[in-house]
């Protein structure tokens, strides 16, 4: 055993030196294509540990993503702040406007809490969209973000994918993560082991809005354009919902998967964006249909194999 | 298709065997829900026109019977015969269609549809449709409250009102046999009374009738032949008047 | 006072028309979630597939858009047959997330597939009426598509009612959605049952469809808009209430036009989103649920 856990870290290692080393011996098609997944990354291990650790399936991940995008864009653009202060407001706008709407939202349950976090992001959209300051539905050109090199764009981006991993990694190894494991497992019986759901639920939820929106933040360096209707579009969501779904919701390994899918599969057919969507959901419906757990959560069943498992042995 | 007519079956011997084949039999089935194994080599008869207990206490398995017979539940060995006709894995309302209905544990009223909207539901099948409008008086008759309460939502009704109503409900289709899952649960001793003497009416008039009780007196006073089940399995069989209290009571134990 | 009355008695009757609009477009969407406990985030889509279908029928045969109800609310009723038979009957039982899943994946299918067949223009289903007004008494003028609008989703509305109240079907189908073991005893076919649920709820989607086509432009992903609208008509109005639903559409489309008048267009939606998030918030059973 001790063997198979020593050879499985030295795997990771090699892994994320060859990650760290890509722009010096691949092609800058592949440092594009791992910056995406990176940022694909970090985005739908949010969204699992809302959805497959809290039970919470929210349809309103976007808001998270338009704070943070906006946030680069008006503080370094209009205050000249440095870049990475201004991710880091992102970071914490959206902490803080998770925790404004977290009254509400949490009286919701199940689908209603969907649609309510759904509804929440169409408002802040149809509010920038009509708010002078940031230019109104024509968006902000973050032209701070010119400066920095590709590469540069890229390691933070690898940073932040690696973080999101190893926080989840790590939630779940600390108090928090059995409650959340107790939850995922069977919510009602964790309740009367004195497990504060709530507490968990909206740690999670806070969480996931900070780090979504310093992961936004970085990618808004590399598109470099943002508008409201963009930004706040249910889009990411979607994209994430089915990264998860596909690759294993509630595992920590499903969302690198299915990241990795999604951004093979959009980079193949970058001419035919719709054709990539349709195939993602065509596989998202036969996956739930024929294997509920993703591919991940399926192996892990039938194989018994965990690759980053959280569980103390 | 039956009606409810005048039964043929005598009440001597085995009694209501139609040409030697009685009208339900069941043999050696086993049943499952999900991983616990819930009824073990289970056998039994129902002649026609009669009326035949299973008695058992909490957990014996006797509801767990009836929903395999009625189709809720799928036995894993064994076979199920209706008037010589296979029916052991067909759907529930597949067996309805059979003739066979049922008077679930609970009730089980709709409780947003009204009495007759209720009532209605039970003779849903095609064959039940044309006659709804006579079985419906029949049904007034038996249970004059239910005409009265016609357009209330069902579940405004008392305990014993909804009994009826299960029960009327489940006449509708003109069934050839009735089971019924514990009618007496929940319900007052005069209530109860007047329900079994309804019964006792209703297979008067032919329908022959499968009974899950609790209650042993009950049972016994109703019924022209039990069962006694336990944990899962048949222990004894017999008419009421043959057997001993105490062979009885053993096998409601299972000692 | 009377004077701002006045000034609203045109913001109000279009609200209200509005609202009936809504109502239809809701209607399928109630279906579902009462009766098979199903949030179908499908539906808005279905309704656009529906003015796509339309559309395309009306190249074949130029007639006004009404007309093409008779190919379009069939076809959708097969579509919706089929995808809750072989699709969603599968799932039903396993929790509330599989079901959810899967409509949004037919979501993302729907939009994208009618993205590469009709290209993402702005269609619309121009006939005489969608841009007439006729005057109402002395005092009004009301856009003629608002009113046919209405009187659509309320005849709709009717015929659905005396569907679920009279009909043998209609009862079987409240029947399983109160019990399914117990509607299975009375000889139901539930899994069928569900399925002519979700046949009826796509029909009106063809009805909504239609409408919205001749009242409004629509893309391949105006879709998730009338998932929505639909949403906040079934939530403020109520869950198991055809009437209620229909309320709910006119309290969703008054407020939305409100919102617009005294806000200013841009914010016609949000008025109708923020009435959704209170509702949401206080009584999510909706304003008028029965039972």
């Amino acid at each position: 055993m001790e063997l198979l856990r020593s050879r499985r870290l030295y795997g990771i290692v090699l892994i994320v030196l060859a990650l760290i080393t890509l722009p010096y011996w691949a092609s800058r098609y592949w440092v594009l294509v791992m910056l995406l997944f990176s940022l694909n990354l970090a985005l739908s291990q949010m969204w699992n540990l809302l959805a497959g650790y809290s039970g919470l399936i929210s349809l309103g991940q976007q808001s998270f993503i338009g704070l943070g995008g906006y946030a680069l864009g008006v503080f370094s653009i209009y205050y000249g702040f440095p870049i990475w202060l201004s991710i880091i407001i992102g970071g914490t706008v959206s902490v803080f406007f998770a925790l404004l709407i977290s009254a509400p939202i949490f009286r919701m349950r199940g689908v209603y809490f969907a649609i309510g976090t759904w509804t929440v992001a169409e408002v802040l959209r149809i509010l920038f969209s009509n708010w002078k300051y940031v230019g109104y539905g024509m968006g902000l050109f973050i032209k701070p973000a010119y400066k920095l090199t590709f590469n540069t764009i890229y390691f933070t981006a690898l940073g932040v994918g690696i973080g999101s991993v190893a926080l989840v990694y790590f939630i779940l190894r600390s108090k928090l993560g059995l409650g959340l494991m107790a939850i995922r497992d069977e919510e009602t019986a964790s309740e009367t082991l004195g497990v504060d759901i709530f507490r968990c639920k909206l740690s999670c939820f806070l969480i996931s809005a900070g780090v979504t929106g310093v992961v936004s933040g970085v990618l808004y360096l590399h598109n470099i354009f943002i508008q409201p209707y963009s930004a706040f579009g249910i889009d990411w969501t979607i994209r994430l919902v089915f990264i998860t779904i596909i690759g294993g919701i509630g595992t920590i390994e499903g969302p690198i998967i299915g990241s990795l899918l999604y951004v093979f599969l959009h980079q193949w057919l970058s001419e035919f964006p719709s054709v990539s969507l349709l195939i993602l959901g065509s596989i998202a419906i036969f996956v739930i249909l024929v294997a509920p757990k993703g591919i991940m959560g399926t192996i892990q069943e039938k194989l018994g194999v965990e690759i980053l498992s959280p569980r103390r042995k | 298709m039956h009606g409810i007519e005048r039964g043929s079956g005598s009440l001597s011997g085995d009694g209501g065997r139609v040409g030697g084949i009685p009208l339900l039999r069941v043999q050696h089935i086993d049943a499952y829900y999900g991983d616990f194994h819930a009824l073990w080599d289970v056998s039994l008869e129902v002649g026609e026109s009669l009326v035949v207990s299973i008695i058992g206490a909490n957990g014996a398995g006797k509801s767990t019977l009836l929903n395999t017979i009625a189709g809720v539940l799928s036995p894993s060995k064994g076979t199920i015969e209706f008037h010589g006709k296979r029916i052991n894995g067909l759907m529930p309302y597949q067996t309805v269609a059979e003739g066979i209905s049922m008077v679930p544990e609970g009730r089980r009223m709709f409780p947003r549809l009204t009495v007759l909207e209720n009532l209605e539901m039970g003779c849903y099948i095609p064959k039940a449709r044309k006659r709804k409008n006579e079985v419906l008086q029949k049904i007034y008759e038996l249970f004059p409250i239910l005409e009265e309460r016609k357009n209330q939502l069902s579940s405004t009704l008392s305990g014993g009102e909804q009994q009826m109503l299960a029960i009327g409900r489940a006449l509708m289709c003109e069934p050839k046999l009735i089971l019924f899952d514990e009618i007496s649960l929940g319900l007052a001793p005069l209530v109860i009374k007047n329900i079994y003497q309804r019964v006792k009416q209703i297979n008067m008039e032919g329908i022959t009738a499968l009974l899950v009780e609790q209650d042993i007196q009950r049972s016994l006073k109703a019924a022209h032949k039990f069962y006694i089940m336990q944990s899962g399995r048949i222990r004894l069989e017999g008419r009421p008047g043959e057997l001993s209290q105490e062979d009885i009571r053993k096998a409601y134990f299972g000692l | 006072m009377l004077s701002i009355l006045s000034d609203l008695k045109g913001p109000i009757m279009n609200g209200l028309l509005l609202g009936g609009l809504y109502g239809i477009v809701g209607i399928g969407m109630s279906m579902i979630f009462g009766i098979v406990r199903l949030v179908n985030l499908a539906h808005g889509d279905l309704i656009i597939l529906a003015s796509y279908l339309s559309l395309v029928t009306m190249t074949f045969f130029p007639v006004s858009p009404l007309f093409t109800l008779i190919i379009v609310i069939p076809v959708m009723c097969l579509i919706g047959f089929v995808v809750q038979y072989y699709l969603l009957n599968q799932v039903l039982g396993k929790g509330m997330n599989p079901p959810l899943l899967i409509a949004f994946g037919l979501s993302i299918i729907l939009q994208n597939l009618l993205m590469l067949i009709f290209t993402p223009d702005a269609r619309t289903l121009l006939t005489s009426i969608s841009v007439k007004t006729i005057p109402l008494g002395s005092f009004l003028n009301i856009p003629l598509v608002y009113l046919v609008d209405f009187i659509c989703s309320l005849i709709a509305i009717v015929l659905l009612s005396r569907f679920f109240n009279r009909t043998y079907m209609g009862k079987a189908i409240r029947a399983a959605s109160d019990d399914e073991g117990a509607a299975q005893l009375m000889g139901i076919n539930t899994k069928t049952i569900y399925a002519v649920a979700m046949a009826l709820a796509s029909g009106t989607a063809a009805i909504a469809g239609i409408l919205v086509g001749m009242t409004f432009t629509f893309y391949p992903h105006t879709g998730p808009e009338y998932l929505i609208i639909s949403f906040g008509v079934v939530i403020i109005g109520g869950l198991g209430s055809l009437l209620g639903t229909f309320l709910g559409g006119l309290i969703l489309g008054l407020s939305q036009i409100l919102g617009a008048h005294f806000l200013g267009p841009g914010f016609q939606l949000l008025s109708g989103y923020l009435i959704l998030l209170i509702v949401l918030t206080f009584k999510p059973t909706g304003l008028f649920a029965k039972g």
